[in-house]
């Protein structure tokens, strides 16, 4: 008896509360209409220096309070902002031989104290950034100015030593509005690196005088729309209007960026009206596109990060060409997509949509085909699939990457009839074995830090790079990429560019799989909202100058 | 054994009667034996598991992605388009094992260090306790994870991992009992008519205090089912597809908002399971105390 | 009895260095270091970086500079928050931690008791029925699930209480319920079943034949004695409890030590998890010390000598 009724108490305590759960998801509560924007950063930033960060949720806190010499506009196109115009061969701003930029500031621009921005503090901004005791992550992003790596590199050096070097690098004020920089050899992309935040200015007087806590608010000076007036660590931080920004007023007389790191808590918080802005936990995405109130809150699109299955093309049977481009047509993409909530494009190729070098052609010979695949591994030899060497997939454990895997498992054992083995492993442990190139098959995504193939193709492809964890190496590859760096003339780069790619489809030494979506909740009242496919980790985070909040 | 040995006092109550007794009283309890039951039938259905369900606790239909129940599905499916009551069994495998395999460790860790602990006491006790003092020093999850890291993949590691961790509790527990019912006027008179130091032990100090631990193990079976979801948390639990309930519950976690299923299923199986491991475990001790025996 | 303190406190500092030792051999034996990432950073960065956090010198070296560190207060400077020093980290987390930790647990204890020695007290009656219940459905649901479903009713359906954060006390409400539900289960657990054995023993029943008092022999028989097993369960649950809420300080968005620990396994932030094991291992040895000693005062039997 006494067990019975326990049994039947925890049953109807549980069903009301799962009862509560479905129920939960047709609540909505009205705006405010006060100018306040309260969006989810997930997390603490590691760093809110601009020279030192490299995380999506720094750069989306960066964003508010800084601004560069040149900036993105929503399609990813370069834009002038401190600088008065961007620097071309025309308008003299590039030396014909494509070595030395010269940029013009503007006169109005401002720190958050009134202090005029000058170029001085571009120069040193640029140097720190190559300050070898501060060890910035980006820094090797700038080795292409004159002397740069050679500073950088001097981490043995004594201090005189470090301080010449430093005088030794490119990078120049000549007056207060002009800014010279020298590189090396010409580099086609380098109004791009030039428009990312570890070159935004700093002001030296603020750094020296506060040491490591300058990034803590009253210090954090910037010349950018917002002002950190306010950082709990790992709880919030509040950001208020620039009183004296140089440029168009922001909208919003407050954003509040919230440190909640589990996607239910987020979800819950934005039920609740805590949050206006959220993303849903991976697999929810479906069921919040059939739930009437939260369907017209959903935005989408799309985001400048693909991910694949990677093969170390140095391990058999990956060395086989063949056997590569088998396995790429015996997956299907599309499933995958709607086992993910229909959140994602499938992807044929690397680069994707959204910016130079994608190519909707490519890659379709290695598209999910069954048959395909079975006449590749009979070329390959490989007719009898028992006779493969055991295949061993190996990711990082993450609730998505798990779903993934188990699918990718099922698709090799449904339609050709492999049995793999699936070997989750801890994040960073992961990631050392794979740069350790120990792994023999891995998932892996790429994210843009710029908009040009130039990011995306050598440094993943070329021969010995740094990032080229399938050990692919193809002189004709190599040859293509070492042109295409230098090539100032766009048309030509942007073509050799598109023929390595195809080389590297060709090739097989990666199966992509699917361009990232972005699937996010926003409140209606929450209105001018600007996306686009680099955004940090908080959605529309280049433009919140432009939100505003309606009534 | 040594027990049956010293016959100038054991002769009086034949060595059998101990258990002999408490296995007569527990069959009495009628709760104890429904929660003994219901693990038995449990890991039978988990055992012939194949024979219960005709689906593949790995086999993904993609037209059936995260179902609610329904005649087909008894439990619905899961986000891969799997049969959620296969893998509830299947599971029960994975759990069943980590639960009883873990405390199998604890047990012949933490039981012993404890009782010799606590029954020598001076050095011998300090240095012991010292020891465990500095295993207990760690946070259970980062030494887990980290011996986990050390000892590589695979299940018998996870077992290995958890119970070498969770021992420390328990040999903590015995000792505390065995301080407190070594002064009792019945040890003493054990010593005084002559019972050496390990007959003491296991005849009197240990059956004293087995109300407690055995409390005490019954709430560390699913203690480790939940350290082993943990686990799968971080990403180093149990390897997929093979279903574990932990693994289920984390997984069915992350979609609570869209599919309460998902997480009700195999939450209400750790529920039960739990609960029926606490009536056995009420029942056994109330079986083993030795002063219900008069 | 003073002696006895002094020497457990001087084991104390043996074990926590034994403690840091180990945790930071371990740390340095798990794969994966704090520069891997799935970018990868330029060989040149990573040698720099190794070289600003002293991680280029000999592992010995390493330590021994940690040690001299710790002597000075310095636990060094946190990669994963990289302008602030460990110890300064620690320091803000620690009161927000040890407030959450020291409520739920004082629930946790008030509560467990309360109910398993009503329970004991009131065998097979409808309190017994009620306390067996709430400890099995709140040991038997794990921490995680029992969070959100607590965020679920009485934030998103109820709106009475936000969903996470800190600073006002309707912030403190669930996270402490979340945290010292599981505690108060198996304190109510084993208070149970050991006033239930105590008050079988010959003494009790000599005290209630001589006539005592029903409520002296309730203070000092009964409670007295079945508090033993308690007080050893209580460290180790007061320690589990702090180090629990890891998981209970991630979903509330707590920013305490626990949250700060997971970050810092995952980033290989070795100057925060040795800060933060240290910080444990600290606070689980105090524990274990008050309960050993607790022993001597509740039970006047044990002797230390």
């Amino acid at each position: 008896m006494r067990r019975k009724s326990i049994i039947l108490s925890l049953l109807a305590i549980l069903m009301t509360a799962s009862l509560v759960l479905t129920s939960a998801c047709t609540q909505g509560t009205k705006g405010t209409g006060e100018q306040i924007l309260r969006v989810n950063l997930a997390g603490e930033p590691a760093q809110i220096d601009p020279n030192q960060a490299s995380w999506a949720a720094e750069k989306s806190v960066i964003t508010q309070v800084f601004v560069g010499l040149l900036g993105f506009n929503q399609d990813l196109s370069l834009r002038a902002d401190v600088a008065t115009v961007i620097p071309t061969i025309a308008n003299e701003g590039i030396s014909a031989d494509g070595l030395t930029y010269t940029f013009t500031l503007r006169t109005n621009v401002t720190w958050s104290d009134d202090k005029k921005v000058t170029a001085s503090d571009f120069v040193y901004s640029i140097k720190r950034e190559l300050n070898p005791d501060l060890a910035c992550a980006y820094a090797s992003f700038y080795f292409d100015i004159v002397g740069a790596e050679a500073y950088f590199s001097a981490t043995d050096k004594t201090d005189a030593e470090k301080t010449a070097l430093e005088n030794a690098v490119g990078v120049s004020a000549p007056d207060d509005e002009t800014l010279q920089i020298k590189l090396n050899d010409p580099l086609p992309t380098f109004l791009d690196l030039m428009a990312l935040w570890p070159v935004y200015p700093l002001r030296e007087d603020i750094i020296t005088q506060y040491g490591d806590s300058w990034t803590d608010p009253p210090n954090y000076i910037g010349d950018g729309p917002y002002l950190l007036t306010e950082w709990v660590h790992l709880d919030h931080m509040t950001f208020k209007p620039n009183p004296n920004y140089w440029g168009t007023k922001p909208n919003l007389a407050e954003i509040d960026f919230k440190m909640i790191a589990d996607a239910n808590a987020a979800l819950a918080a934005y039920y609740n009206g805590e949050l206006d802005i959220s993303g849903v936990p991976v697999g929810t995405e479906k069921a919040t596109m059939t739930n009437a109130v939260l369907s017209p809150e959903i935005l989408r699109y799309n985001d400048l990060t693909t991910f694949a299955f990677q093969f170390n093309v140095t391990k058999p049977p990956f060395d086989n060409k063949l056997v590569r481009q088998a396995l790429s047509c015996a997956v299907d993409r599309q499933t995958l997509i709607d086992i993910r909530g229909g959140v994602g494009k499938v992807a044929l190729s690397w680069i994707p949509p959204g910016m130079p070098g994608y190519d909707a052609t490519l890659g379709a010979e290695y598209a999910f085909n069954v048959t395909k695949a079975k006449e590749l591994l009979d070329q390959a030899g490989y007719s009898d699939v028992s006779q493969l060497p055991e295949i061993k997939f190996s990711y990082s454990d993450t609730a998505g990457n798990r779903t993934i895997a188990q699918f990718l498992q099922a698709q090799m054992q449904q339609n050709l009839g492999i049995n793999i083995t699936l070997d989750p492993q801890e994040s960073k442990s992961f990631q050392q074995y794979i740069n350790a190139g120990k792994h023999m098959w891995a998932w892996f995504g790429w994210g843009a830090d710029y908009p040009d193939p130039d990011n995306w193709l050598p440094q993943l492809f070329g021969t010995g790079a740094g990032n080229n964890h399938t050990l692919y190496s193809n002189p004709t590859f190599d040859a293509l990429a070492a042109v295409a760096l230098k090539e100032l003339d766009n048309t030509t780069r942007l073509q050799d560019w598109a023929d390595a790619q195809k080389l590297v489809m060709d090739d097989a030494p990666i199966v992509t799989m699917f361009y990232r979506e972005r699937f996010l909740l926003v409140k209606p009242w929450v209105k001018g909202l600007k996306t686009t496919g680099m955004d940090g980790q908080v959605a529309g985070d280049m433009f919140y100058n432009e939100v505003y909040i309606a009534k | 054994m040594a027990i049956v040995a010293n016959t100038t006092i054991g002769s009086e109550r034949p060595h059998h009667t101990l258990w002999g007794d408490a296995w007569i009283r527990l069959r009495r309890n009628k709760l104890a034996m429904a929660g003994g039951i219901f693990i038995i039938v449990l890991a039978l259905a988990a055992i012939f598991a194949p024979l219960i369900t005709p689906y593949d606790f790995a086999h993904q239909d993609y037209s059936a992605l995260l179902q609610n129940p329904s005649a087909k599905h008894w439990l619905g499916t899961d986000g891969l388009g799997r049969d959620v009551f296969a893998r509830l069994l299947y599971g029960a495998r994975t759990s069943l094992a980590v639960g009883i395999f873990t405390q199998l460790i604890v047990i012949g860790i933490g039981i012993p260090i404890g009782a010799i602990a606590g029954y020598a006491g001076g050095r011998v006790d300090n240095v012991l306790m010292r020891f465990v003092d500095v295993m207990y020093g760690f946070p259970d999850l980062l030494l887990v994870i980290l011996l986990k890291a050390v000892l590589g993949g695979g299940i018998y590691q996870l077992f290995l991992a958890i119970g070498l961790v969770a021992w420390v509790n328990i040999s903590r527990l015995v000792r505390g009992q065995i301080l407190s019912i070594k002064s009792r006027d019945f040890i003493s008179a054990a010593k005084v008519m002559g019972g050496t130091g390990r007959y003491i032990t296991w005849r009197h100090l240990l059956p004293n205090s087995l109300g407690p631990i055995i409390v005490s193990i019954t709430f560390n079976i699913p203690r480790a089912i939940f350290t082993e979801a943990a686990l799968s948390y971080i990403g180093i639990g149990v390897r997929p597809p093979t279903p574990s309930w932990g693994a289920m519950i984390h997984d069915g976690y992350d979609v609570i908002f869209a599919s309460w299923y998902q997480v009700f299923f195999p939450a209400l199986a750790v529920a039960l399971l739990m609960i029926a491991f606490t009536f056995l475990g009420d029942g056994l001790r109330d079986a083993l105390d030795p002063k219900m025996r008069r | 009895m003073t002696r006895y303190v002094i020497r457990r406190i001087l084991w104390l500092l043996l074990v926590l260095l034994v403690v840091s030792f180990i945790t930071f051999s371990l740390m340095h034996l798990v794969p994966g270091g704090p520069w891997d990432r799935e970018k990868q950073l330029a060989p040149q960065v990573v040698e720099a970086l190794n070289r600003k956090y002293g991680l280029d010198k000999p592992f010995f070296v390493q330590y021994g500079n940690f040690l001299i560190g710790l002597l000075h207060g310095d636990l060094g400077i946190s990669y994963s928050f990289q302008n602030r020093s460990v110890t300064q980290i620690l320091m803000q987390g620690l009161p927000i931690t040890a407030t959450l930790g020291i409520t739920a647990f004082i629930a946790a204890i008030l509560i467990g008791i309360s109910l398993g020695m009503a329970a004991a007290l009131k065998q097979n009656s409808w309190i017994d029925y009620v306390s067996v219940m709430f400890s099995t459905i709140f040991a038997s649901i794990p921490g995680f699930v029992l969070a959100i479903l607590l965020m679920v009713v009485f934030s998103v359906l109820l709106h009475w209480l936000p969903t996470g954060g800190w600073g006002s006390v309707s912030q403190i409400i669930m996270p402490a319920f979340a945290l010292g539900a599981l505690p108060a289960a198996f304190i109510a657990r084993i208070t149970r079943a050991s006033t239930l054995e105590v008050m079988r023993q010959d003494y009790v029943r000599t005290a209630r034949s001589k006539g005592l008092l029903e409520r002296v022999v309730l203070i000092r028989h009964i409670l007295r004695n079945s508090l033993i097993p308690v007080v050893t369960i209580a460290g180790p649950e007061f320690a589990n409890l702090v180090t629990g809420s890891v998981i209970v300080e991630t979903i509330f968005s707590i920013p305490g030590i626990g949250r700060l620990f997971v970050q810092g396994i995952f980033a290989r932030d070795y100057g925060l998890i040795m800060g933060s094991v240290l910080f444990y291992a600290f606070v689980i040895a105090i524990a274990n010390m008050v309960v050993d000693i607790l022993y001597g005062v509740i039970d006047p039997r044990i002797v230390y000598n």
